[in-house]
């Protein structure tokens, strides 16, 4: 087999690696999607609510090299949703006191 | 005699306050006195606020500069939208604000550095060996990943406050497992800082908790701008998420600067100061980072330790600061009485702390006193 389909044998070995890659960090790569749109829902909340900066100010300073498929600034209920590499996470503004946090639910 | 007898005993009452009264101090309110122009005030200006590149975000990008020399403000300036009323983002100087806090709680008895922070904070019967001492020198032995930006995928810092840890950050820190024992060694861990922010509930009690670093400093110092996030488990993130103005800030560099002292009160026991400017003890100097400042109670030192020399070759021995991811610095030279808050936005590495305070040494204490 491996003297015959050389490259075949290679492939089939570096996708072995790989799913033993992917196994042995899968907690780390479950959570990974979620990072760039609750960075961002937080990061957004707390530079328009917070440090009440302009909202284009705050869309620039959240970016990140993965572009977001969308944000939604809701600002009379001081709520945040982001979302990219298909998930979404929801920032909402609390008090005077203890600014922004994320929230789980929709 | 007897009439002049309580006037006796005040004397050394007025005279402390006489002291008090010829410090300048921002109660209620900061005073300022402009600096006429200089070479050295232009060469600052230049280093701070280059033309700003938004597009690109790369270089220095200041969003606050504050100077402070003996009590009074010499030099402020912002890039817009930035201005003297932004609560700012201090990310990790939280956590020297939070070592601030714990040091009153310090002073009034709430615990020694040398307890178990399981008292305070029960997760942490995992970790029975580890004492408030060790969170405050960064060195629980826990095995943590700070890595923000180049390794996202394992960093621990990411995941705690964004993803799989950000409905409680203390008890996803008490979940990692012990690499080295407790104090062995110096790792930088945002974790430890929120399990110190979750033991600061079991030190003052879940009543006075949520108040706490209003009460206990904010208030006495003056600051009203302070904003502190919590975590899903209402636990302040004493790692990142303090925010307050620049003209603020300053105010816990002075106190600072002033050895714990507000005023005529001794708000911070001086040996709390004390221990935040004393390098931890196992620290050692990173092999090829000379400029990496030194870890004390949670503020940063510019201590020549281990041989080495001190990380910002242009600055006293003895200045220490709170630091922040992106550029954010509450810089302290108590011989220089120069308090310095900068506020940024920095995407790339090419801002140096040793050159900021060099041409601010140069421009507000006369000559360069290394």
């Amino acid at each position: 087999m491996i003297r015959r389909r050389p490259w075949l044998s290679l492939l089939l070995l570096a996708l072995l690696v790989l799913a033993a890659l992917g196994w042995h960090n899968r907690v780390h790569l479950q959570a990974f999607p979620d990072i760039v749109s609750a960075y961002s829902a937080k990061e957004y909340c707390s530079c328009r609510y917070v440090s009440d900066q302009p909202a284009d100010y705050c869309r620039a300073y959240v970016t990140q090299y993965v572009p977001l498929s969308d944000l939604q600034d809701d600002a009379a209920g001081k709520r945040v949703s982001a979302s990219a590499l298909g998930r979404t996470h929801l920032a909402q503004w609390r008090d005077q006191r203890s600014g922004c946090v994320l929230v789980s639910e929709q | 005699m007897s009439l002049l007898k309580p006037f006796v005993l005040a004397l050394p009452l007025v005279l402390g306050s006489l002291s008090a009264l010829a410090e300048s101090w921002p109660i209620p309110d900061w005073s300022s006195r402009g600096a006429p122009a200089s070479p050295a005030l232009a060469a600052l200006e230049a280093y701070a606020f280059p033309p700003r590149d938004e597009a690109g975000r790369t270089g220095v990008r200041t969003d606050a500069l504050l100077v402070v020399h003996d009590g009074e403000i010499v030099y402020e300036r912002y890039a817009a939208p930035t201005h003297a009323a932004t609560a700012h983002l201090t990310w990790s100087m939280a956590k020297s604000l939070l070592a601030t806090t714990l040091g009153v709680a310090y002073g009034q008895g709430r615990f020694r550095l040398d307890q178990p922070v399981a008292e305070f904070y029960p997760p942490f019967a995992a970790h029975p060996q580890v004492k408030v001492g060790h969170l405050l020198n960064w060195a629980s032995g826990l095995d943590w990943q700070e890595d923000y930006e180049y390794a996202p995928l394992k960093s621990s810092v990411v995941a705690m406050l964004y993803t799989r840890g950000r409905a409680d950050m203390a008890a996803f820190t008490a979940q990692h497992p012990a690499a080295v024992a407790p104090g062995a060694r110096f790792r930088y861990s945002s974790g430890d800082s929120n399990v110190l922010a979750a033991a600061l509930r079991g030190m003052v009690g879940e009543a006075a908790y949520a108040d706490y670093p209003w009460t206990a400093l904010f208030d006495p110092l003056g600051i009203d701008s302070a904003v502190w996030e919590r975590d899903g488990a209402g636990t302040f993130v004493g790692s990142s998420y303090a925010y307050m103005t620049a003209r603020d800030l300053a105010r816990v560099g002075l106190l600072m600067q002033r050895d714990g002292r507000w005023g005529e009160q001794q708000l911070l026991p001086k040996a709390w100061v004390a221990f935040n400017r004393t390098p931890f003890a196992n620290y050692l100097p990173v092999a090829g980072k000379p400029h990496e400042p030194v870890p004390g109670g949670h503020w940063w030192l510019n201590a020549a330790v281990a041989g080495a020399a001190k990380p910002w070759p242009d600055a006293p021995v003895e200045s220490f600061a709170a630091l922040g991811h992106w550029g954010q610095g509450l810089y302290v030279l108590p011989r220089e009485k120069l308090v310095i808050v900068r506020y940024a936005d920095d995407r790339d590495g090419s801002f140096q702390h040793n050159q900021l305070l060099k041409l601010v040494q140069a421009a507000f204490a006369g000559e360069v006193q290394p």
